[in-house]
């Protein structure tokens, strides 16, 4: 399929290699321990359930021409699953169908991809850091549970994620809420230019002042740092595509060096001026490195007294379309979990692993609502990377006793995420006001180029009854389990979606902006209910929890090193291990996380 | 895998998989429609066209769509519908009137209004601004048939990108023919006026 690229192989060569290391995942927290383990003169293997087609270029543009011709353009529309390693799609959430066996009571709407690069081959590129408060909730606030670490403890790995991921952001302009750096410090890449949408709002909104728990809050349109490539700083060289052939060929490598303002980072970037975690894997020591696609891991094998973990046992199969598979076990000194908050919880739990620890409990995501308007003058909508500032002054402050924090992602692509604009903008001009010809151009063009997108991503505290779980009638082609998930959305952001509420309706107001949110244009999306109020939220696939991190093995899976307790040479990490999250995209933190685990790894297996 | 070859897609008609994919769709299918589009009935579907969604007859060729659309339509209707909607249309082009108001209204009440041919009108609409052909909805079926292969899906790769809705907004398609670094940061630029209602074509005027 791929051919022996790099160190991507078929996975049909013997192997009687003695690994140091076996990571189950090559996403972003694989592919970064991956790169850093090797680097360190460590033997690596990785699992990757997925098949490896977006590893060449040509394969990368075969997914693009798959979203092209999408009928839906969600976030999984570039990425087919394969029948061994299925995925869920936001698409099977009305139908109640899919690979999540959703026990309610309410849904839970995000998803993610099994390919090598993972979910960041879709993601929107956004790398907000953690506040500080965010990791001492209880003590802060008395509501969620504190981290087993502190933001100084993870600041130094920030920065090293920030510019090994490539993230683009001028320090000054997000030192606030608590959030400090290093005296000369800043990222590697000057701030992506705002859209000229962020510029209008920004001049009626910024200074505008709202109160929230009696605390006078200054809001202000504020860039987001983002993993897109802009202008470098000191020297730094902008990653650009991956493009893996025999022979060591490369050609495509100076695409992407610059965002090119395709307005689709969600689902695919075309250039890969957005990062994906290929980039990291591809600067991976390939001597050291033997990445085996197509290979789902089934069991995680433990010697029942002492814990050791001392294989993984997976499926390989040849064609993605067909259950077929063989089996095999890789053997490693120690092993990675780096599946997916989702997937690694399943393995563990169909492995028998971190017996009497909450494996699966705690399942987070933001639950997040849309709020949708038409501008009184044209912002330029469909333009630009999806996303390039936000308003986030709320994501912190002491109303987190009582209820969510939230903050707003400010949309560049009108109304798409929320209507499925412009195509139904089209549809309900030609249908509804019945509109043909020069009245409907002109229609559109005085109303397309004016709309309006916040995201709305509201804070979700950990809960025991929120879980992933497996069930043997429950199983995907291969015979594995697939997720059980059961998932309430309790008051805490309910009550963050009604103070949200509230506060974009007077960012509207301030902005002259006419609301359209829920004027029955929208798409579909499930509902609750809250004071009365009725609202219709989305996943941000943002998954966290399912194996938190403690600071002792009591109520925690693993440790702040993401060591399990019970199996002390297995690393379960990722965004599973967030005791909590915050408003900030799980991603840089998870980043940051994974290259302190490296770290932790490197000092132990080279001592 | 099997969207990887690039073969018929379920729900889609098969005889759409012979056009060109979207890695030599930019030179094959603007070829193929230079020839075709200086047909007869592509003049008139063109003329029609015209009026059905304020593009010109240049903007319109320009996508180098015509003849996917052409052949998209045919796929999906019955032998002889689209034929006898542009045929009424001419009619209504070369019909009386004293201004392009009378035109439009016309167009409204003979076209549009009519339960067999308006559904059909709006879709051609819907196919030239968003590069989707829409399956027709079950009353049209109950009282006119259900043709085999009507359903709904994008057209081709290159249909989605050459959609109207994306000038229409003064951008790009998304993930397509991007802008440039930056380029979001400037104001949108001011859309050129929508032009005058092109003259109609009479019938046997196509070459």
């Amino acid at each position: 399929m791929t051919g022996a690229s790099g160190a991507v192989d078929d996975g049909s060569a013997m192997d009687d290699t003695s690994y140091d290391v076996a990571i189950v995942g090559a996403g972003i927290s694989g592919a970064l321990i991956a790169n850093r383990l090797t680097n360190a003169g460590l033997r690596v293997l990785v699992l990757e359930a997925g098949p490896a087609t977006a590893w060449t270029f040509d394969g990368y543009a075969a997914h693009l021409d798959h979203f092209y011709e999408a009928d839906g353009k969600g976030p999984e529309s570039a990425w087919p699953p394969a029948a061994g390693a299925p995925q869920p799609d936001t698409a099977d959430l009305r139908s109640g169908g899919g690979y999540f066996v959703q026990q309610g009571p309410d849904s839970y709407g995000s998803s993610y991809t099994r390919l090598l690069g993972g979910s960041t081959l879709h993601w929107l590129g956004v790398c907000l850091r953690m506040l500080p408060e965010d990791f001492e909730l209880r003590s802060r606030y008395g509501v969620g549970r504190d981290w087993p670490l502190g933001y100084a403890d993870l600041e130094p790995y920030y920065r090293e994620a920030e510019w090994e991921v490539g993230v683009s952001a001028d320090a000054a302009d997000q030192s606030h809420l608590g959030i400090e750096f290093p005296d000369g410090y800043d990222y590697p890449m000057h701030a992506l230019p705002p859209s000229y949408s962020d510029q209008v709002l920004g001049a009626a909104v910024d200074g505008m002042t709202v109160t929230l728990g009696g605390q006078p809050f200054a809001l202000r349109v504020r860039g987001y740092p983002a993993a897109r490539n802009s202008m470098p700083r000191d020297g730094y060289q902008p990653v650009g595509a991956v493009d893996e052939r025999g022979e060591g060929q490369a050609l495509a490598r100076d695409l992407g060096q610059r965002c090119q303002g395709n307005t689709s980072c969600t689902p695919i970037c075309p250039v890969q001026a957005k990062y994906n975690a290929q980039k990291s894997l591809a600067k991976a020591d390939r001597r050291n490195l033997r990445v085996i696609p197509q290979a789902v891991a089934a069991r995680v094998l433990a010697d029942p007294v002492s814990g050791q973990v001392t294989g993984v046992e997976y499926q390989r199969y040849a064609n993605p379309d067909s259950p077929r598979h063989t089996r095999a076990v890789a053997r490693a000194r120690c092993y990675v979990l780096a599946a997916h908050a989702v997937e690694n919880a399943k393995l563990m739990l169909a492995s028998g692993l971190g017996a009497d620890s909450p494996v699966g409990e705690g399942l987070m995501d933001h639950p997040a609502l849309y709020a949708w308007g038409l501008s009184p003058a044209p912002v330029g909508a469909y333009r630009g990377p999806l996303s390039t500032a936000g308003i986030d002054d709320l994501r912190g402050g002491a109303f987190r006793a009582s209820h969510a924090a939230f903050r707003f992602d400010i949309g560049n692509d009108g109304w798409r995420a929320t209507t499925g604009a412009p195509d139904t903008s089209v549809a309900a001009a030609v249908a509804s006001l019945g509109m043909f010809g020069t009245r409907l151009r002109r229609h559109l063009e005085a109303t397309l180029p004016r709309q309006v997108r916040f995201s709305v991503a509201v804070e979700q505290l950990p809960s025991p009854n929120n879980k992933v779980t497996i069930d043997p009638r429950y199983v995907d082609p291969l015979g594995n389990p697939r997720p059980v998930i059961s998932y309430h959305v309790d008051d805490y952001p309910r009550a963050g979606m009604a103070a949200a509420t509230d506060v974009y309706q007077r960012v509207f107001a301030q902005a002259g902006i006419e609301d359209r949110t829920d004027s029955g244009e929208g798409a579909w999306f499930p509902s609750l209910a809250y004071d009365g109020r009725v609202f219709h939220y989305h996943g941000m696939g943002h998954f966290a929890g399912t194996h938190t991190m403690g600071s002792s093995a009591a109520g925690s899976v693993v440790d702040a090193d993401q060591r399990c307790w019970a199996h002390r040479n297995l690393f379960v990490v990722g965004s599973g291990s967030f005791p909590t999250m915050g408003t900030s995209n799980p991603t840089l933190t998870m980043a940051a996380l994974s290259l302190r685990t490296a770290d932790r790894m490197i000092k132990e297996l080279t001592r | 895998m099997s969207w990887h070859t690039q073969s018929a897609r379920p729900g889609r008609p098969a005889a759409r998989a012979m056009e060109p994919s979207a890695t030599d769709g930019a030179v094959d299918a603007a070829g193929a429609a230079d020839q075709a589009v200086t047909g007869e009935r592509a003049q008139r579907f063109l003329a029609m066209s015209v009026i059905l969604t304020g593009y010109g007859r240049v903007q319109l060729t320009g996508t180098g769509l015509t003849t996917a659309y052409l052949r998209a339509i045919d796929t999906a209707l019955p032998a002889g519908l689209l034929d006898d909607l542009i045929s009424v249309f001419g009619r209504v082009l070369a019909g009386p009137r004293s201004s392009d108001d009378d035109l439009a209204a016309n167009v409204a009440s003979v076209i549009l209004d009519d339960p067999r041919l308006g559904p059909v009108a709006r879709n051609v609409i819907l196919l030239w601004y968003c590069g989707t052909w829409h399956a027709l909805s079950d009353a049209w079926y109950a009282a006119y048939g259900a043709p085999p292969l009507d359903t709904t899906g994008v057209v081709s790769a290159q249909a989605y990108q050459g959609g109207l809705q994306w000038a229409a907004a003064g951008a790009h398609p998304a993930g397509a023919r991007q802008q440039g670094f930056g380029a979001w940061s400037a104001p949108p630029e001011p859309v050129p006026p929508a032009p005058a209602p092109a003259q109609p074509v009479p019938e046997g005027a196509g070459t």
